[in-house]
């Protein structure tokens, strides 16, 4: 039965990725309560959160096999 | 508010990998089990979120921030008071009479239970009232999208009807299971960043506490009242929802969370699917975790929001009609902190809670329709795959009626209101029979169904002889409430009151039914395994008094 850790970590993985290039490619992007790089910040902890969530399926498919 | 590309994307991507699990799902498809009741073999985790995230539309994420910003903190009760005991109670007490009666849905128990006549009544209105909420909570999101982005009204319901459909067309429940999972995670990481802006620019908690003591709200009340959520609940005229502690203890805490919690097939469903007696029985515990910690991520925004509005920071609450727009709250908030791309995120995360809503809806329609009605009154005995055809087409017909709601909300607007009222009057009630049903062996099923409708008619009853903000007293007006809150929670609490009272006065007049019949179903009739051996975290009662615990200090931290 397919891991929905690797689709969910994938998912936010790809997410992550692309809010951190939004965020390095375009830093002064702000919005206009804060001063912030939410796009970095928020980018970061979404490739941490999804490479968490692919590193326990991946743990979980080895000692299955 | 204007989308940039990455925001499209980031929408776009999301969809794709929405219908990706769907289609990786589908070859697990073979028989109506796998599609309705996803054959009892998701892992723990998975059922705990979706448990959580099924309940989690996108009127909880527009409505309680909104309701944040107008009565702070004490909107946190819905969780603390309301949600969290329920969850465990129906995991710890409940959840071994649903799973172990192999029911495959709650009407079903109430037929193993009682009798045919009482699930047909529980049957029929939730097949309404399942596909009535799924197209009101369409049209909320229709009307959101429209207001906020300029999307057209039809486009928005269309296309996220249409991804819904698709998915639990092709993987069924565990499907929509999967997807609410990802959909949860997507919320959190979508909402709680916004959370932490908008409070650190408020000054963080502290800060905030600070700057809404200085003033006095619309209703009069000092700002204090924002950061506490009991100190001021001793009388109505305290506090801006014009409540008190009894109707918000016993008609909140007691009859409206725990008939929602304990007896929605919507969630219990997601409960029934797990693997195991001991997981289903873990399945709402655990999702109490998050569930309690959801206020810092829907509720505090709002509260920041009011706090920013009264400082000098180019925020101000949104208005309508001379009053303010309490709905419009959360997304006037991402517009002021989210640059393109989280902008993105946040959006389809308000799209993915809409959907989590619409999904589980649609799964538990399908499940009640085909079972309790279809195989039941209309072809009994047919061949298995005759049930997996049939409920694959109500998908289909579900999405349908929902969608054509949408549309019936948006022509006559009062529709909604009326529809949620006639929810509030069959909700009502329904804990009563079951718990009755539950823990008292003598009760019968004459007992339960009378009950039932009496407690019903009560609600009606209370509903015309009381008057809150102008609604209700289609009768007579008798008592005058401060709030339409307080006037649903002693709604709640009298048609419980009543079902509980006439159940047992009609079962003591009936006759019981035979001990043997009941085994499995009621309480001391039925052999519940022990699980030692195993550590405390993956067993249901050490767990459930420490999540318990956490409620408790958070109710104290916050008072």
């Amino acid at each position: 039965m397919l891991d929905l850790r690797v689709p969910t970590g994938s998912f936010f993985l790809v997410v992550g990725v692309i809010l951190l290039l939004t965020g390095f490619l375009d830093p002064n992007a702000r919005a206009a309560l804060t001063d912030t790089n939410v796009n970095l910040l928020c980018g970061l902890s979404m490739v941490v959160f999804g490479a968490f969530l692919l590193l326990l399926a991946w743990r979980a498919a080895r000692t299955h096999s | 508010m204007k989308l940039a590309a990455v925001d499209y994307f980031i929408l776009f991507l999301y969809f794709a990998f929405v219908l990706g699990i769907g289609w990786r799902l589908r070859k697990k498809i073979s028989t109506s089990g796998d599609f309705l009741t996803s054959g009892h073999s998701v892992p723990v985790w998975i059922t705990s979120l979706a448990f959580l995230a099924a309940n989690l539309g996108a009127q909880e994420l527009v409505g309680m921030s909104g309701n944040g910003a107008k009565y702070g903190i004490m909107t946190a009760h819905f969780y603390w008071v309301g949600a969290v005991p329920a969850m465990i109670f129906v995991g710890i007490f409940m959840m071994p009479f649903y799973y172990g009666s192999r029911a495959r849905s709650v009407p079903e128990y109430l037929k193993l239970r009682f009798d045919e006549k009482t699930r047909a009544l529980n049957a029929f209105t939730f097949a309404g009232m399942t596909v009535f909420s799924s197209g009101i909570s369409m049209y909320a999101l229709g009307l959101l999208l429209r207001l906020v982005l300029g999307w057209s009204f039809t486009t928005s319901v269309l296309c996220s009807a249409a991804i819904v459909l698709a998915y639990t067309f092709l993987g069924g429940l565990t499907s929509a299971i999967y997807n609410e999972v990802l959909q949860f995670f997507l919320i959190v990481m979508g909402f709680s960043p916004l959370a932490i802006l908008a409070v650190s620019k408020a000054g963080g908690w502290a800060g905030m506490s600070a700057r809404l003591h200085t003033f006095t709200l619309p209703t009069g009340q000092p700002g204090d009242v924002m950061v506490h959520s009991w100190k001021y609940i001793a009388h109505t005229a305290d506090n801006p929802m014009g409540i008190e502690v009894f109707g918000l203890v016993a008609g909140l805490g007691f009859v409206m969370s725990f008939g929602y919690w304990c007896t929605d097939f919507l969630v219990i469903q997601r409960a029934m699917a797990a693997n195991s007696m001991s997981a289903s029985r873990r399945t709402p515990v655990i999702a109490a975790l998050p569930k309690m910690m959801m206020p810092f991520i829907v509720i505090v925004p709002g509260i920041a929001a009011l706090a920013l509005s009264h400082m000098d920071v180019g925020y101000a609450l949104p208005m309508k009609n001379g009053g303010p727009d309490y709905d419009q709250v959360l997304t006037t908030l991402m517009g002021k902190f989210y640059p393109a791309g989280m902008l993105g995120v946040g959006l389809t995360g308000l799209m993915a809670s809409f959907m989590s809503g619409m999904a589980g809806n649609v799964t538990a329609f399908n499940t009640v329709w085909t079972y309790d009605i279809y195989q039941t009154y209309i072809r009994p005995g047919a061949p298995d795959h005759h049930y997996l055809t049939v409920g694959r087409i109500t998908t289909f017909v579900g999405v349908g009626l929902s969608i054509a709601t949408a549309y019936l909300a948006q022509q006559y607007n009062s529709i909604n209101d009326l529809l949620q009222l006639v929810f509030s009057f069959v909700n009502a009630p329904l804990f009563g029979t079951f718990l009755l049903g539950m823990f008292w062996k003598r009760t019968t099923g004459h007992g339960a169904f009378t009950g039932l409708l009496c407690g019903t008619c009560a609600a009606a009853l209370t509903h015309g002889l009381t008057v809150a903000e102008n609604k209700g007293g289609w009768i007579t007006e008798i008592h005058h409430f401060p709030s339409s809150m307080a006037q649903n929670f002693w709604i709640a609490i009298c048609a419980w009151t009543t079902c509980f009272l006439i159940t047992i006065l009609v079962s003591l007049m009936t006759s019981p039914r035979p001990e043997k019949e009941l085994e499995g179903l009621v309480y001391g009739l039925t052999n519940l395994k022990h699980d030692e051996g195993v550590s405390w975290y993956k067993r249901p009662v050490p767990l459930a008094i420490a999540i318990g615990a956490l409620a408790l200090f958070l109710n104290f931290w916050f008072a």
